[in-house]
Protein backbone atom coordinates (compact mmCIF):
# COMPACT_ATOMS: atom_id res chain seq x y z
CA UNK A 1 0.00 0.00 0.00
CA UNK A 2 0.81 3.44 -0.77
CA UNK A 3 2.41 5.36 2.14
CA UNK A 4 1.16 8.88 2.92
CA UNK A 5 3.25 10.99 3.11
CA UNK A 6 3.43 13.32 6.64
CA UNK A 7 2.55 16.95 5.76
CA UNK A 8 3.81 18.63 9.00
CA UNK A 9 5.84 21.30 9.14
CA UNK A 10 6.61 21.56 5.67
CA UNK A 11 6.98 25.12 4.01
CA UNK A 12 4.61 25.94 1.26
CA UNK A 13 5.37 28.47 -1.26
CA UNK A 14 1.74 29.63 -3.21
CA UNK A 15 2.72 32.04 -5.81
CA UNK A 16 -0.60 33.80 -6.90
CA UNK A 17 -1.65 37.37 -6.14
CA UNK A 18 -2.88 37.44 -2.90
CA UNK A 19 -7.05 37.81 -2.75
CA UNK A 20 -9.75 35.53 -0.35
CA UNK A 21 -9.00 32.58 -2.15
CA UNK A 22 -5.24 32.73 -1.07
CA UNK A 23 -6.26 33.71 2.25
CA UNK A 24 -8.40 30.46 2.36
CA UNK A 25 -5.42 28.41 1.08
CA UNK A 26 -3.39 29.61 3.76
CA UNK A 27 -5.71 28.82 6.61
CA UNK A 28 -6.30 25.40 5.06
CA UNK A 29 -2.25 24.57 4.86
CA UNK A 30 -2.01 25.66 8.44
CA UNK A 31 -4.67 23.58 9.62
CA UNK A 32 -2.78 20.82 7.44
CA UNK A 33 0.46 21.86 9.58
CA UNK A 34 1.97 22.93 7.05
CA UNK A 35 3.80 27.08 6.63
CA UNK A 36 2.50 28.82 3.58
CA UNK A 37 3.83 32.03 2.28
CA UNK A 38 2.25 33.97 -0.50
CA UNK A 39 3.74 36.04 -3.12
CA UNK A 40 3.32 37.14 -6.94
CA UNK A 41 6.86 37.39 -7.77
CA UNK A 42 9.55 34.59 -9.45
CA UNK A 43 10.70 32.00 -6.88
CA UNK A 44 14.28 32.29 -5.34
CA UNK A 45 14.41 29.14 -3.63
CA UNK A 46 17.44 30.41 -2.04
CA UNK A 47 16.07 33.55 -0.53
CA UNK A 48 13.01 31.19 -0.11
CA UNK A 49 13.22 27.79 0.61
CA UNK A 50 10.21 25.63 -0.11
CA UNK A 51 9.06 21.89 0.12
CA UNK A 52 5.88 22.31 -1.82
CA UNK A 53 4.83 25.18 -4.09
CA UNK A 54 1.48 26.31 -5.81
CA UNK A 55 1.47 27.82 -8.36
CA UNK A 56 -1.63 30.12 -10.59
CA UNK A 57 -1.94 28.23 -13.44
CA UNK A 58 -4.32 30.44 -15.35
CA UNK A 59 -1.60 33.82 -14.66
CA UNK A 60 1.91 32.04 -14.83
CA UNK A 61 4.66 32.63 -16.70
CA UNK A 62 7.88 31.11 -18.06
CA UNK A 63 10.56 32.05 -15.11
CA UNK A 64 8.01 32.45 -12.49
CA UNK A 65 9.33 28.78 -11.33
CA UNK A 66 13.04 28.17 -10.94
CA UNK A 67 13.43 25.31 -12.50
CA UNK A 68 11.51 26.63 -15.89
CA UNK A 69 12.30 24.04 -18.12
CA UNK A 70 13.92 21.61 -15.94
CA UNK A 71 12.00 19.16 -13.53
CA UNK A 72 11.13 20.50 -10.85
CA UNK A 73 12.61 20.13 -8.00
CA UNK A 74 10.37 20.27 -5.25
CA UNK A 75 6.52 19.15 -5.47
CA UNK A 76 4.08 21.04 -7.65
CA UNK A 77 0.48 21.97 -7.63
CA UNK A 78 -1.41 24.15 -10.17
CA UNK A 79 -4.35 26.10 -9.08
CA UNK A 80 -6.02 26.97 -12.16
CA UNK A 81 -9.88 28.06 -12.70
CA UNK A 82 -9.17 28.15 -17.00
CA UNK A 83 -10.07 25.56 -18.88
CA UNK A 84 -8.05 26.98 -21.86
CA UNK A 85 -5.69 23.89 -23.08
CA UNK A 86 -2.49 26.38 -22.99
CA UNK A 87 -2.58 26.82 -19.23
CA UNK A 88 -3.00 23.43 -18.95
CA UNK A 89 -0.18 22.96 -21.24
CA UNK A 90 1.82 25.53 -19.28
CA UNK A 91 1.07 23.56 -15.88
CA UNK A 92 2.54 20.27 -16.93
CA UNK A 93 5.34 22.03 -18.70
CA UNK A 94 6.50 23.40 -15.27
CA UNK A 95 6.08 20.02 -13.86
CA UNK A 96 2.87 20.21 -11.61
CA UNK A 97 1.98 17.17 -10.29
CA UNK A 98 -1.12 18.02 -9.41
CA UNK A 99 -4.33 20.55 -9.98
CA UNK A 100 -6.18 22.13 -7.50
CA UNK A 101 -9.19 23.70 -9.14
CA UNK A 102 -9.80 27.38 -8.27
CA UNK A 103 -12.04 29.06 -6.37
CA UNK A 104 -10.15 26.58 -3.25
CA UNK A 105 -12.33 24.39 -2.16
CA UNK A 106 -10.82 23.72 1.60
CA UNK A 107 -11.60 19.78 0.83
CA UNK A 108 -9.50 19.59 -2.14
CA UNK A 109 -6.51 20.72 -0.69
CA UNK A 110 -4.82 17.60 1.13
CA UNK A 111 -5.89 15.42 -1.31
CA UNK A 112 -4.00 17.24 -4.01
CA UNK A 113 -0.86 17.83 -1.34
CA UNK A 114 -0.63 14.20 -0.83
CA UNK A 115 -1.44 13.53 -4.34
CA UNK A 116 1.74 15.61 -5.56
CA UNK A 117 4.14 15.08 -2.51
CA UNK A 118 3.71 11.26 -3.86
CA UNK A 119 3.73 11.70 -7.67
CA UNK A 120 6.93 13.95 -6.81
CA UNK A 121 8.65 11.38 -4.27
CA UNK A 122 8.31 8.47 -7.28
CA UNK A 123 9.67 10.85 -10.51
CA UNK A 124 12.79 11.06 -7.81
CA UNK A 125 13.02 7.62 -7.39
CA UNK A 126 12.53 6.39 -10.48
CA UNK A 127 15.30 8.95 -12.07
CA UNK A 128 17.92 7.98 -10.03
CA UNK A 129 17.14 4.31 -10.94
CA UNK A 130 17.14 5.31 -14.74
CA UNK A 131 20.51 6.98 -13.72
CA UNK A 132 22.21 3.79 -11.71
CA UNK A 133 20.58 1.72 -15.27
CA UNK A 134 21.91 4.29 -17.67
CA UNK A 135 25.01 4.32 -15.95
CA UNK A 136 25.57 0.50 -16.22
CA UNK A 137 24.46 0.60 -19.97
CA UNK A 138 27.20 3.05 -20.38
CA UNK A 139 29.65 0.34 -18.53
CA UNK A 140 28.52 -2.77 -20.75
CA UNK A 141 31.32 -2.35 -22.66
CA UNK A 142 34.03 -2.43 -20.19
CA UNK A 143 32.34 -5.93 -18.84
CA UNK A 144 32.98 -7.56 -21.96
CA UNK A 145 36.62 -6.72 -22.54
CA UNK A 146 37.07 -7.84 -19.03
CA UNK A 147 35.53 -11.17 -19.77
CA UNK A 148 37.60 -11.33 -22.73
CA UNK A 149 40.67 -10.37 -20.81
CA UNK A 150 39.88 -13.32 -18.49
CA UNK A 151 38.88 -16.06 -20.59
CA UNK A 152 42.59 -14.93 -22.48
CA UNK A 153 44.63 -15.05 -18.86
CA UNK A 154 42.61 -18.06 -17.06
CA UNK A 155 41.86 -20.05 -20.82
CA UNK A 156 38.73 -20.56 -19.64
CA UNK A 157 35.02 -19.93 -21.82
CA UNK A 158 32.91 -16.96 -21.36
CA UNK A 159 30.71 -18.46 -18.60
CA UNK A 160 33.12 -19.26 -16.11
CA UNK A 161 35.14 -15.53 -17.22
CA UNK A 162 31.55 -13.70 -16.19
CA UNK A 163 31.63 -16.04 -13.14
CA UNK A 164 35.10 -14.88 -11.73
CA UNK A 165 34.10 -11.34 -12.84
CA UNK A 166 31.27 -11.42 -10.51
CA UNK A 167 33.03 -13.17 -7.61
CA UNK A 168 35.70 -10.65 -7.60
CA UNK A 169 32.41 -8.02 -7.01
CA UNK A 170 31.31 -9.60 -4.25
CA UNK A 171 34.51 -10.29 -2.38
CA UNK A 172 35.13 -6.55 -2.45
CA UNK A 173 31.26 -5.38 -2.56
CA UNK A 174 31.46 -3.46 -5.64
CA UNK A 175 29.54 -3.20 -8.95
CA UNK A 176 30.46 -5.47 -11.81
CA UNK A 177 31.20 -2.70 -13.84
CA UNK A 178 33.34 -1.05 -11.41
CA UNK A 179 35.22 -4.20 -10.72
CA UNK A 180 35.82 -4.83 -14.61
CA UNK A 181 37.40 -1.22 -14.69
CA UNK A 182 39.19 -2.17 -12.35
CA UNK A 183 41.03 -5.21 -13.80
CA UNK A 184 41.18 -3.40 -17.10
CA UNK A 185 42.91 -0.58 -15.45
CA UNK A 186 45.42 -2.89 -13.58
CA UNK A 187 44.06 -1.81 -10.17
CA UNK A 188 42.78 -5.80 -9.44
CA UNK A 189 45.02 -8.41 -11.31
CA UNK A 190 43.55 -10.32 -13.71
CA UNK A 191 44.76 -13.73 -12.12
CA UNK A 192 42.71 -12.77 -8.76
CA UNK A 193 39.55 -13.58 -11.13
CA UNK A 194 41.15 -16.93 -12.41
CA UNK B 1 -43.99 36.48 -10.54
CA UNK B 2 -43.02 39.52 -8.86
CA UNK B 3 -43.51 42.61 -10.38
CA UNK B 4 -40.04 44.39 -10.67
CA UNK B 5 -37.18 41.93 -12.39
CA UNK B 6 -33.53 43.44 -11.17
CA UNK B 7 -31.30 42.71 -13.50
CA UNK B 8 -27.55 43.53 -12.53
CA UNK B 9 -25.44 45.40 -15.46
CA UNK B 10 -21.90 44.75 -14.57
CA UNK B 11 -19.42 46.45 -17.19
CA UNK B 12 -16.24 48.99 -16.74
CA UNK B 13 -17.01 52.10 -17.69
CA UNK B 14 -13.92 53.80 -16.69
CA UNK B 15 -10.35 51.87 -16.39
CA UNK B 16 -7.84 50.80 -19.01
CA UNK B 17 -11.50 49.29 -21.64
CA UNK B 18 -13.52 51.45 -21.03
CA UNK B 19 -15.08 52.51 -24.09
CA UNK B 20 -16.22 48.61 -24.83
CA UNK B 21 -17.55 48.90 -21.02
CA UNK B 22 -19.77 52.23 -22.26
CA UNK B 23 -21.34 50.45 -25.01
CA UNK B 24 -22.18 47.61 -23.63
CA UNK B 25 -23.66 49.75 -20.95
CA UNK B 26 -25.08 51.78 -23.21
CA UNK B 27 -26.83 49.13 -25.66
CA UNK B 28 -28.42 47.41 -22.63
CA UNK B 29 -29.76 50.74 -21.33
CA UNK B 30 -31.47 51.34 -24.60
CA UNK B 31 -32.90 48.22 -24.24
CA UNK B 32 -34.29 48.55 -20.50
CA UNK B 33 -35.44 52.10 -22.22
CA UNK B 34 -37.42 50.26 -24.79
CA UNK B 35 -39.08 48.23 -22.49
CA UNK B 36 -40.25 50.13 -20.38
CA UNK B 37 -41.77 52.81 -22.47
CA UNK B 38 -43.62 49.68 -24.40
CA UNK B 39 -46.19 47.70 -22.49
CA UNK B 40 -43.95 45.33 -21.55
CA UNK B 41 -46.79 43.25 -19.83
CA UNK B 42 -47.05 43.06 -16.17
CA UNK B 43 -43.65 42.60 -15.68
CA UNK B 44 -41.26 45.26 -15.35
CA UNK B 45 -37.19 45.31 -15.61
CA UNK B 46 -35.20 47.65 -13.42
CA UNK B 47 -31.12 47.22 -13.79
CA UNK B 48 -28.60 47.90 -10.85
CA UNK B 49 -25.55 49.33 -12.56
CA UNK B 50 -21.76 48.53 -10.88
CA UNK B 51 -18.88 50.06 -12.37
CA UNK B 52 -15.95 47.35 -11.55
CA UNK B 53 -13.07 49.97 -13.41
CA UNK B 54 -11.39 47.03 -14.45
CA UNK B 55 -10.39 45.68 -11.20
CA UNK B 56 -10.76 41.75 -10.36
CA UNK B 57 -11.60 42.41 -6.89
CA UNK B 58 -14.45 45.07 -7.65
CA UNK B 59 -16.30 42.42 -9.96
CA UNK B 60 -16.28 39.94 -7.08
CA UNK B 61 -17.63 42.85 -4.53
CA UNK B 62 -19.88 44.31 -6.89
CA UNK B 63 -21.35 41.14 -7.99
CA UNK B 64 -21.76 39.60 -4.81
CA UNK B 65 -23.74 42.39 -4.11
CA UNK B 66 -26.10 42.44 -6.54
CA UNK B 67 -26.92 38.65 -5.96
CA UNK B 68 -26.84 38.72 -1.76
CA UNK B 69 -28.16 42.30 -1.75
CA UNK B 70 -29.99 44.48 -4.54
CA UNK B 71 -31.90 40.36 -5.42
CA UNK B 72 -30.63 39.91 -8.74
CA UNK B 73 -30.61 36.41 -10.31
CA UNK B 74 -29.35 38.19 -13.39
CA UNK B 75 -25.96 39.79 -14.47
CA UNK B 76 -25.43 40.80 -17.49
CA UNK B 77 -21.70 42.01 -17.97
CA UNK B 78 -17.78 41.38 -17.45
CA UNK B 79 -16.22 42.07 -20.38
CA UNK B 80 -12.65 40.24 -19.94
CA UNK B 81 -12.50 36.55 -19.16
CA UNK B 82 -10.37 37.74 -15.84
CA UNK B 83 -13.28 38.94 -14.57
CA UNK B 84 -15.69 36.38 -16.13
CA UNK B 85 -13.80 33.71 -14.22
CA UNK B 86 -13.97 35.86 -10.95
CA UNK B 87 -18.09 35.90 -11.05
CA UNK B 88 -18.87 32.93 -12.30
CA UNK B 89 -18.24 30.73 -8.89
CA UNK B 90 -20.58 33.35 -7.33
CA UNK B 91 -23.39 33.14 -10.01
CA UNK B 92 -23.54 29.21 -9.77
CA UNK B 93 -23.39 29.55 -5.73
CA UNK B 94 -26.53 31.43 -5.98
CA UNK B 95 -27.66 29.76 -8.78
CA UNK B 96 -28.09 33.04 -10.91
CA UNK B 97 -27.33 33.20 -15.09
CA UNK B 98 -24.79 35.38 -16.01
CA UNK B 99 -25.30 36.94 -19.76
CA UNK B 100 -21.91 37.29 -21.33
CA UNK B 101 -22.10 39.07 -24.71
CA UNK B 102 -18.36 39.54 -25.61
CA UNK B 103 -16.11 37.84 -28.29
CA UNK B 104 -13.79 35.15 -25.91
CA UNK B 105 -10.96 32.13 -25.95
CA UNK B 106 -13.50 29.31 -25.99
CA UNK B 107 -13.07 26.32 -23.31
CA UNK B 108 -15.65 27.01 -21.71
CA UNK B 109 -19.67 25.88 -21.49
CA UNK B 110 -20.74 27.24 -18.10
CA UNK B 111 -24.39 25.43 -17.32
CA UNK B 112 -25.03 29.27 -15.52
CA UNK B 113 -23.93 31.45 -18.68
CA UNK B 114 -25.31 31.96 -21.74
CA UNK B 115 -22.99 32.99 -23.96
CA UNK B 116 -24.05 35.61 -26.54
CA UNK B 117 -20.40 36.88 -28.40
CA UNK B 118 -18.52 34.20 -30.23
CA UNK B 119 -15.52 31.75 -29.86
CA UNK B 120 -13.12 31.23 -31.90
CA UNK B 121 -14.92 28.78 -34.30
CA UNK B 122 -16.66 31.65 -35.01
CA UNK B 123 -13.96 34.42 -35.14
CA UNK B 124 -10.76 32.88 -35.82
CA UNK B 125 -10.95 30.05 -37.68
CA UNK B 126 -13.62 31.65 -40.23
CA UNK B 127 -10.77 34.86 -40.27
CA UNK B 128 -8.22 32.19 -41.55
CA UNK B 129 -10.02 30.32 -43.28
CA UNK B 130 -10.56 33.56 -45.21
CA UNK B 131 -7.44 35.42 -44.94
CA UNK B 132 -4.75 32.90 -45.37
CA UNK B 133 -5.36 31.84 -48.80
CA UNK B 134 -5.81 35.27 -49.90
CA UNK B 135 -3.05 37.97 -47.62
CA UNK B 136 -0.63 34.51 -47.14
CA UNK B 137 0.54 32.23 -44.70
CA UNK B 138 3.40 34.33 -42.78
CA UNK B 139 2.10 36.00 -39.67
CA UNK B 140 3.42 38.19 -37.04
CA UNK B 141 1.49 37.21 -33.52
CA UNK B 142 1.06 40.04 -30.99
CA UNK B 143 -1.25 39.37 -27.76
CA UNK B 144 -2.29 41.00 -24.48
CA UNK B 145 -0.19 39.57 -21.58
CA UNK B 146 -3.40 37.26 -20.18
CA UNK B 147 -5.14 34.35 -21.28
CA UNK B 148 -7.06 35.53 -24.01
CA UNK B 149 -3.86 36.82 -25.24
CA UNK B 150 -2.15 32.96 -24.81
CA UNK B 151 -4.90 31.51 -25.98
CA UNK B 152 -5.87 33.09 -29.23
CA UNK B 153 -1.87 32.66 -30.20
CA UNK B 154 -2.26 29.26 -29.21
CA UNK B 155 -4.89 28.31 -31.17
CA UNK B 156 -3.54 30.56 -34.48
CA UNK B 157 -0.35 28.48 -33.69
CA UNK B 158 -2.39 25.11 -34.15
CA UNK B 159 -4.22 26.93 -37.12
CA UNK B 160 -1.17 27.88 -38.92
CA UNK B 161 0.39 24.24 -38.37
CA UNK B 162 -2.36 22.64 -39.96
CA UNK B 163 -2.54 25.20 -42.97
CA UNK B 164 0.93 24.77 -43.48
CA UNK B 165 1.60 28.23 -42.28
CA UNK B 166 4.14 29.81 -40.41
CA UNK B 167 4.52 32.55 -37.12
CA UNK B 168 7.39 34.70 -37.81
CA UNK B 169 6.94 36.39 -34.64
CA UNK B 170 5.46 36.36 -31.33
CA UNK B 171 5.30 39.12 -28.34
CA UNK B 172 3.26 40.28 -25.31
CA UNK B 173 2.14 42.66 -23.89
CA UNK B 174 0.62 44.00 -20.85
CA UNK B 175 -3.08 45.72 -21.71
CA UNK B 176 -1.21 49.46 -20.15
CA UNK B 177 2.15 48.92 -22.20
CA UNK B 178 2.38 51.41 -24.73
CA UNK B 179 5.97 51.31 -25.16
CA UNK B 180 5.68 49.74 -28.77
CA UNK B 181 8.60 50.37 -30.86
CA UNK B 182 10.60 46.71 -30.69
CA UNK B 183 7.67 45.68 -31.42
CA UNK B 184 7.12 47.75 -34.60
CA UNK B 185 11.26 46.98 -35.42
CA UNK B 186 10.55 43.36 -35.15
CA UNK B 187 7.86 43.13 -37.45
CA UNK B 188 9.47 45.66 -40.26
CA UNK B 189 12.43 42.70 -39.42
CA UNK B 190 10.59 39.91 -40.36
CA UNK B 191 7.79 41.63 -43.11
CA UNK B 192 4.96 39.16 -42.18
CA UNK B 193 2.18 38.70 -44.36
CA UNK B 194 -0.30 40.16 -41.48
CA UNK B 195 -0.30 40.58 -38.21
CA UNK B 196 -2.82 39.03 -35.91
CA UNK B 197 -3.57 41.29 -33.15
CA UNK B 198 -4.84 40.11 -29.79
CA UNK B 199 -3.52 43.11 -27.53
CA UNK B 200 -6.04 44.52 -25.31
CA UNK B 201 -6.75 48.41 -24.60
CA UNK B 202 -4.42 51.21 -24.73
CA UNK B 203 -1.05 48.82 -25.75
CA UNK B 204 -3.53 47.84 -29.04
CA UNK B 205 -4.33 51.36 -29.50
CA UNK B 206 -0.47 52.30 -29.23
CA UNK B 207 0.55 49.52 -31.31
CA UNK B 208 -2.07 50.92 -34.23
CA UNK B 209 -0.56 54.04 -34.34
CA UNK B 210 2.74 53.24 -33.84
CA UNK B 211 2.02 50.84 -37.16
CA UNK B 212 0.35 53.64 -38.89
CA UNK B 213 3.60 55.94 -38.15
CA UNK B 214 6.02 52.76 -39.85
CA UNK B 215 3.24 52.35 -42.90
CA UNK B 216 3.62 56.19 -43.72
CA UNK B 217 7.30 56.02 -43.79
CA UNK B 218 7.80 52.49 -45.29
CA UNK B 219 4.84 51.61 -48.11
CA UNK B 220 5.33 47.75 -47.39
CA UNK B 221 3.65 48.08 -44.48
CA UNK B 222 0.47 50.00 -45.41
CA UNK B 223 -2.39 48.22 -44.47
CA UNK B 224 -3.32 47.15 -47.91
CA UNK B 225 0.00 45.47 -48.55
CA UNK B 226 0.13 44.03 -44.79
CA UNK B 227 -2.93 44.34 -42.61
CA UNK B 228 -3.22 43.95 -38.43
CA UNK B 229 -6.22 41.54 -37.98
CA UNK B 230 -8.39 41.63 -34.90
CA UNK B 231 -11.16 39.73 -33.58
CA UNK B 232 -12.10 41.92 -30.89
CA UNK B 233 -11.90 45.46 -32.42
CA UNK B 234 -14.75 47.36 -33.02
CA UNK B 235 -16.13 50.91 -34.04
CA UNK B 236 -16.28 51.55 -29.49
CA UNK B 237 -12.32 51.57 -29.87
CA UNK B 238 -11.49 53.52 -33.18
CA UNK B 239 -12.05 56.69 -31.83
CA UNK B 240 -9.48 56.15 -28.83
CA UNK B 241 -6.99 54.91 -32.12
CA UNK B 242 -7.76 58.80 -33.19
CA UNK B 243 -10.25 58.71 -36.22
CA UNK B 244 -8.22 57.83 -39.70
CA UNK B 245 -5.05 55.98 -38.13
CA UNK B 246 -6.26 52.52 -38.26
CA UNK B 247 -7.91 53.19 -41.81
CA UNK B 248 -7.88 49.69 -44.05
CA UNK B 249 -7.00 47.31 -41.16
CA UNK B 250 -9.35 44.48 -40.89
CA UNK B 251 -11.23 42.91 -37.73
CA UNK B 252 -13.76 39.95 -37.56
CA UNK B 253 -17.25 40.69 -35.84
CA UNK B 254 -20.75 39.09 -35.59
CA UNK B 255 -22.12 42.53 -36.02
CA UNK B 256 -20.76 45.77 -37.61
CA UNK B 257 -22.85 48.69 -37.44
CA UNK B 258 -22.94 49.44 -41.33
CA UNK B 259 -24.85 45.76 -41.92
CA UNK B 260 -27.17 46.74 -44.14
CA UNK B 261 -30.16 44.46 -43.39
CA UNK B 262 -33.79 45.71 -42.80
CA UNK B 263 -33.60 44.34 -38.92
CA UNK B 264 -30.41 46.52 -39.10
CA UNK B 265 -31.97 49.70 -40.40
CA UNK B 266 -34.59 48.90 -37.28
CA UNK B 267 -32.28 49.40 -35.09
CA UNK B 268 -30.00 51.72 -36.16
CA UNK B 269 -32.82 54.41 -36.17
CA UNK B 270 -33.34 53.93 -32.51
CA UNK B 271 -30.30 53.50 -31.48
CA UNK B 272 -29.98 57.19 -33.43
CA UNK B 273 -32.77 58.51 -31.61
CA UNK B 274 -31.21 57.77 -28.17
CA UNK B 275 -27.58 58.61 -29.02
CA UNK B 276 -27.53 61.05 -31.69
CA UNK B 277 -27.09 60.49 -35.59
CA UNK B 278 -23.30 60.06 -35.89
CA UNK B 279 -22.92 57.60 -32.65
CA UNK B 280 -20.76 54.72 -34.01
CA UNK B 281 -22.78 50.93 -33.16
CA UNK B 282 -20.59 48.20 -32.52
CA UNK B 283 -21.30 44.71 -31.77
CA UNK B 284 -20.58 45.47 -27.79
CA UNK B 285 -23.78 47.89 -28.25
CA UNK B 286 -25.61 45.25 -29.79
CA UNK B 287 -24.63 42.51 -28.46
CA UNK B 288 -26.08 44.03 -24.67
CA UNK B 289 -29.20 45.52 -26.54
CA UNK B 290 -29.60 41.73 -28.06
CA UNK B 291 -28.79 40.06 -24.50
CA UNK B 292 -31.13 42.05 -22.79
CA UNK B 293 -34.13 41.75 -24.86
CA UNK B 294 -33.49 38.29 -24.91
CA UNK B 295 -33.37 38.10 -21.11
CA UNK B 296 -36.78 40.00 -20.81
CA UNK B 297 -38.50 38.05 -23.15
CA UNK B 298 -37.30 35.04 -21.56
CA UNK B 299 -38.18 35.99 -18.65
CA UNK B 300 -41.77 36.90 -19.62
CA UNK B 301 -42.24 33.65 -21.40
CA UNK B 302 -40.59 31.59 -18.64
CA UNK B 303 -43.70 33.37 -15.85
CA UNK B 304 -40.56 34.19 -13.93
CA UNK B 305 -37.04 35.06 -13.20
CA UNK B 306 -36.07 31.56 -12.03
CA UNK B 307 -32.78 31.33 -13.70
CA UNK B 308 -33.39 27.64 -14.81
CA UNK B 309 -36.81 28.57 -16.37
CA UNK B 310 -35.28 31.51 -18.23
CA UNK B 311 -32.34 29.42 -19.08
CA UNK B 312 -35.29 26.74 -20.76
CA UNK B 313 -37.07 29.80 -22.80
CA UNK B 314 -33.99 30.72 -24.19
CA UNK B 315 -33.60 27.66 -25.51
CA UNK B 316 -36.49 27.05 -26.83
CA UNK B 317 -36.60 30.08 -28.86
CA UNK B 318 -35.35 31.64 -31.96
CA UNK B 319 -34.71 35.52 -31.40
CA UNK B 320 -34.74 38.50 -34.06
CA UNK B 321 -31.84 40.30 -33.32
CA UNK B 322 -30.28 43.40 -35.03
CA UNK B 323 -27.27 40.72 -36.87
CA UNK B 324 -30.51 38.10 -37.54
CA UNK B 325 -32.35 35.67 -36.16
CA UNK B 326 -30.42 33.61 -33.12
CA UNK B 327 -30.83 30.39 -31.47
CA UNK B 328 -29.00 29.13 -28.26
CA UNK B 329 -27.85 25.82 -27.97
CA UNK B 330 -29.00 24.04 -25.15
CA UNK B 331 -25.86 22.20 -25.62
CA UNK B 332 -23.34 24.93 -25.05
CA UNK B 333 -24.91 28.01 -24.12
CA UNK B 334 -23.56 29.70 -26.92
CA UNK B 335 -25.15 31.64 -29.50
CA UNK B 336 -25.01 30.89 -33.16
CA UNK B 337 -23.90 33.80 -34.75
CA UNK B 338 -22.59 35.11 -38.39
CA UNK B 339 -18.86 36.01 -38.90
CA UNK B 340 -18.30 38.98 -40.91
CA UNK B 341 -14.73 40.81 -41.97
CA UNK B 342 -14.64 43.80 -41.63
CA UNK B 343 -12.35 46.83 -43.40
CA UNK B 344 -11.96 50.05 -41.26
CA UNK B 345 -13.25 53.46 -42.73
CA UNK B 346 -11.62 57.16 -42.18
CA UNK B 347 -15.09 57.45 -40.14
CA UNK B 348 -14.31 54.79 -38.13
CA UNK B 349 -16.98 52.60 -39.21
CA UNK B 350 -16.71 49.11 -41.09
CA UNK B 351 -16.89 47.84 -44.70
CA UNK B 352 -18.00 44.47 -44.88
CA UNK B 353 -16.03 42.68 -47.36
CA UNK B 354 -16.69 38.88 -46.05
CA UNK B 355 -19.47 37.26 -44.69
CA UNK B 356 -20.59 33.72 -43.44
CA UNK B 357 -24.12 32.93 -42.40
CA UNK B 358 -24.27 31.87 -38.87
CA UNK B 359 -22.29 29.14 -37.02
CA UNK B 360 -22.90 26.91 -34.66
CA UNK B 361 -20.55 27.55 -31.60
CA UNK B 362 -18.28 24.82 -31.00
CA UNK B 363 -16.40 26.13 -27.67
CA UNK B 364 -13.95 23.32 -27.10
CA UNK B 365 -13.21 23.20 -30.71
CA UNK B 366 -13.49 19.52 -31.25
CA UNK B 367 -15.42 19.17 -34.75
CA UNK B 368 -13.05 17.72 -37.45
CA UNK B 369 -11.42 19.99 -39.07
CA UNK B 370 -9.69 20.14 -42.39
CA UNK B 371 -7.25 17.30 -42.31
CA UNK B 372 -9.21 15.17 -39.78
CA UNK B 373 -7.77 16.41 -36.41
CA UNK B 374 -10.09 18.29 -33.33
CA UNK B 375 -8.00 20.93 -31.73
CA UNK B 376 -8.36 19.81 -28.63
CA UNK B 377 -5.13 18.91 -27.48
CA UNK B 378 -3.51 19.45 -24.40
CA UNK B 379 0.40 19.93 -25.52
CA UNK B 380 1.09 21.70 -28.64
Amino acid sequence: MTAIPDLVGRRAVILHRPDDGTQRLVRQLGLLGLNAHVQWAPLDLQATPADIVLVDADQGWPGLLPWSGRPASVPLVALLQSEAPGRVAWAIAEGALAILPKPVAPSAVYPALVLAVTAHARAVETAVRMERLEERLRMRPLVHAAVRAIERAARCDEEAAYAALRRAAMKRRITIEQTAAEMLAGVIPLSEAG
Amino acid sequence: MADTVKVGVLFSCTGPYAAIGRDCRDGAALAFEEAARGDGGAVSFVPVHADPEGEPRAYLEQARAMLREAGCRHIIGTITSLARKEVIPLVEKHDGLLWYICPYEGFEANENVIYTGPCPNQHLMPLFDHLLPRQGRRVYLIGANYVWGWEMNRIARDLLRDAGGEVVGERYLPIDETDVGRLIADIRHHRPDFILNNLIGPSSHAFLRAYRALGDADPAFRPEVRPVVSCDLTEAEIGEIGLGLSTGHLAAASYFGTLATPENERFRARAAAAFGPDHRLSAFVEGAYVAVHMLMDAVRSAGSDEPAAVRAAVHARLFETPHGPMRIDPRTNHAALPFHLGRIRDDGNFDIIASRPAIAADPYMTAPRDGGRSSLRVVS
